[in-house]
């Protein structure tokens, strides 16, 4: 595959070029051959720099013993592999590490779900019902994390919460002082909530977007052949918006696998401890106490695993890229 | 042709991104300009002293601008790394007692020793807080205040509740809240005596007053004794008092809500904190608030309270150690120390103690074991953890603590 791409390019890039055909054929060749090249050289440059730079002082670190008396020399201590051994043999990776997987599958199982089922109910709706929805989700998706979660915060206040309070009014049950954050479980439930809700208007409006494209003619024909609607929306409209489906899928894994923000600010720092920890906080847990060799033991560890799950990904999107050439 | 031009254009302007963001990493410390890292304590509480410390200092060093920026307790040595790896420390940084150890270890620190007697009081410098910028022999902090932990409450309160002489024993203070419940019932949410789940300064008080202790050393290691039955009796005493007299979230620290704003929303009769709460306890209580020693479980006796302080100390990459010397000891000056004191805290030396209810307090006391990795303790939450614990009933008392016990073991004796 990685032997295409170039060659591709180079045609385009030849009959870009085709003015100057007069020179001679060899230099035109190596001239035509360099010009992609050239021109993703200052984007590899910048990105090497801003990504690249980092990213092998990252690894370096990894190898390190470098804790707050290096940072203060400046300099750490080659340890080979010693911090990728310790986070290993720690008990408290591989819990932190099943309980993101379950916590992943969760929220991209509930933004996508949901996701799809509000651009479901986009198609149906009448006009004006959809600019009020479609304008209600730009809202949640123009909102900064922060301040959602400062929002979220209040709402599930112990003291003064408006949730508290509005469910203890429609005699839910007494929900005065009721303590959001008392489990774990609890803890990571409301981080959830605000995960999905914020993931929510980017997968509704990119699945309405793709719902935009089933052929009408074969919804028809099918309900004409007195398939009914669920049947219709498995075997019609569900095949036809697999790829945007997946591609949504694959970037929620992404994005809920290294979530940092709202789990730290939801639940707050005096509370983040092993048994809450997502991958994020624990990673960040190693930085507050200075262990930068162990925390960068753990982010590279992190990087291979994202890396691994973004192959399917790109493979997705290169296909895509091919079936529209 | 043309398009080599471009390219070389594009090339240039790559190179200029990356120039442009390795010289902006370079900047300098402004000339003349001392840069000062307190704790917003200091903004709310006395930001007048602060003031009184800076002109001093100019008028010493006439030229000189001083930067006073506050920091938060939550993030302040996360944000201090940063500036270490980054070369753009502060020159002068207010620690907890407690953090001082780890950086003092690592070498963060420049050697005040040889400059002491550039502070006023350096030769009576209290106990506790001396003991915690020192390391090897050496000063590596100057002691900037203590504070113990009081009880602040409503005289009104009390007094309509029945309660004539103030409590002298735990169970007595118990019985107490027991009386304030009762009458103020009708208040919801109402907390006899206010404090938070996860305040784990007052937790430990107990585990003191009981005979027990966080950690201690045996054969050159660090143990964690909170799993000693003298430990679980007072973690039990604390439990029952929280179950009995707080309407906290038991799961919530110390700082979220303030207790003082509790308290001056009328939902509390009584909160547990550093004696300056006093300041904030709102217009409409401030003629019926007083405050008193909280009493041990021992009749007649205090509980042994968190010496809790704050040192300041000069990075040793200041460029400027000589003013940031100079800035400290204009800010302990023994003019501010006492205007520190008569905002409730216990000033920095013995000669400029009083007889206030904080003073009195801070005569039992207890710190944290000094050991390197103490902060790193704090900053993993296991005490707050434990406590949360307890009081959701996830875990009995000595689940709970021998869980906790057993981090902390691990954690002290990390390399």
């Amino acid at each position: 595959m990685s032997g295409r791409l170039p060659t591709a390019l180079g045609i385009a890039a030849e009959t870009a070029t085709g003015r100057s055909r007069r020179r001679r054929l060899g230099a035109r060749r190596l001239g035509a051959g360099a010009v992609p090249y050239l021109l993703i050289l200052p984007v590899v440059g910048v990105m090497g720099a801003i990504l690249g730079y980092p990213m092998v002082n990252l690894f370096r670190i990894s190898l390190q013993r470098y804790g707050l008396f290096e940072l203060i020399q400046r300099h750490g201590v080659d340890v080979g592999l010693a911090n990728f051994r310790s986070v290993l043999h720690d008990a408290v990776f591989w819990h932190t590490l099943l309980r993101t997987v379950v916590f992943t599958v969760a929220n991209v199982g509930l933004t996508v779900v949901l996701g799809t089922l509000l651009a479901l109910l986009l198609v149906r709706v009448s006009a004006w019902v959809r600019i009020l929805l479609t304008a209600g989700l730009v809202l949640v998706w123009s909102m900064p994390q922060v301040v959602a979660v400062q929002v979220w915060k209040w709402m599930t206040n112990f003291q003064n919460g408006v949730l508290n309070y509005v469910l203890t009014e429609l005699h839910v049950g007494d929900f005065f002082q009721h303590d959001w954050y008392a489990s774990p479980f609890s803890q990571l439930s409301l981080v959830t909530a605000l995960i999905v809700w914020e993931g929510l208007p980017f997968v509704a409006i990119t699945v309405y977007a793709a719902l935009s494209q089933v052929p009408k003619e074969l919804v028809e024909a099918a309900e004409i052949d007195g398939a009914p609607g669920w049947k219709v929306f498995r075997d019609v409209t569900v095949p036809i918006i697999t790829p945007v489906l997946l591609i949504l899928t694959s970037l929620s894994i992404l994005w809920d696998f290294g979530v940092f923000t709202q789990p730290y600010l939801l639940i707050g720092q005096p509370h983040v401890t092993p048994s809450n920890y997502l991958m994020g906080i624990y990673l960040f847990q190693q930085y507050y106490t200075a262990d930068f060799g162990r925390g960068a033991a753990i982010s590279v560890l992190m990087l291979v695993m994202v890396a691994a799950m973004s192959v399917v990904y790109v493979r997705r999107m290169v296909r895509i890229g091919e079936v529209d050439a | 042709m043309r398009s080599r031009v471009l390219v070389a254009a594009l090339a240039v302007v790559a190179l200029g991104v990356v120039a442009a963001t390795a010289s902006a990493s370079g900047q300098r410390a402004q000339a003349n300009k001392l840069t000062v890292w307190l704790q917003v304590d200091a903004q709310s509480g006395w930001p007048d002293v602060v003031a009184a410390a800076t002109s001093a200092f100019q008028k010493q060093h006439p030229g000189w601008t001083v930067d006073v920026q506050y920091q938060n307790w939550g993030d302040h040595l996360q944000k201090f790394d940063a500036t270490l790896a980054g070369g753009n420390s502060p020159d002068v940084i207010e620690m907890g007692n407690t953090e001082m150890a780890k950086y003092m270890f690592a070498g963060a620190f420049a050697n005040l020793t040889a400059d002491k007697s550039k502070f006023d009081n350096s030769g009576n410098w209290l106990a506790g807080l001396q003991k915690s910028a020192m390391y090897q022999g050496k000063v590596f902090g100057v002691p900037y205040y203590a504070g113990s932990r009081v009880v602040t409450y409503r005289t009104d309160m009390f007094k309509s509740a029945g309660i004539a002489k103030l409590p002298t024993s735990l169970a007595q203070f118990q019985a107490d809240a027991k009386k304030l419940a009762a009458k103020y019932r009708k208040v919801k949410g109402f907390s006899p005596l206010y404090f938070a789940g996860e305040d784990w300064y007052f937790a430990m008080s107990f585990v003191f007053d009981y005979g027990g202790t966080i950690a201690r050393t045996h054969a050159g290691k660090w143990v964690g004794a909170l799993d000693s039955p003298k430990a679980i009796a007072g973690l039990t005493a604390w439990k029952n008092l929280f179950l009995a007299s707080s309407k906290a979230s038991k799961t919530t620290d110390e700082n979220t809500p303030a207790p003082y704003d509790v308290y001056s929303q009328g939902r509390a009769s009584a909160i547990i904190g550093p004696g300056w709460f006093s300041c904030c306890t709102g217009a409409k209580y401030k003629g019926v608030t007083a405050q008193f020693v909280m009493p041990s479980h021992t009749a007649g006796k205090a509980i042994p309270g968190f010496l809790g302080g704050s040192d300041l100390a000069v990075p040793v990459t200041s460029s400027n150690k000589a003013m940031a010397e100079d800035w400290i000891a204009a800010f302990t000056s023994t003019e501010n120390e006492k205007a520190l004191e008569a905002k409730g805290n216990i000033p920095n030396a013995t000669n400029l103690l009083g007889t206030s209810v904080n003073e009195r307090a801070a005569a039992r006391s207890w710190f944290v074991p000094v050991a390197k990795h103490w902060v790193d303790v704090e900053n993993g939450n296991i005490l707050r953890n434990m406590l949360g614990q307890i009081l959701t009933g996830h875990l009995t008392v000595k689940q709970a603590a021998q869980s906790a016990s057993d981090n902390i073991t691990s954690v002290l004796n990390q390399p």
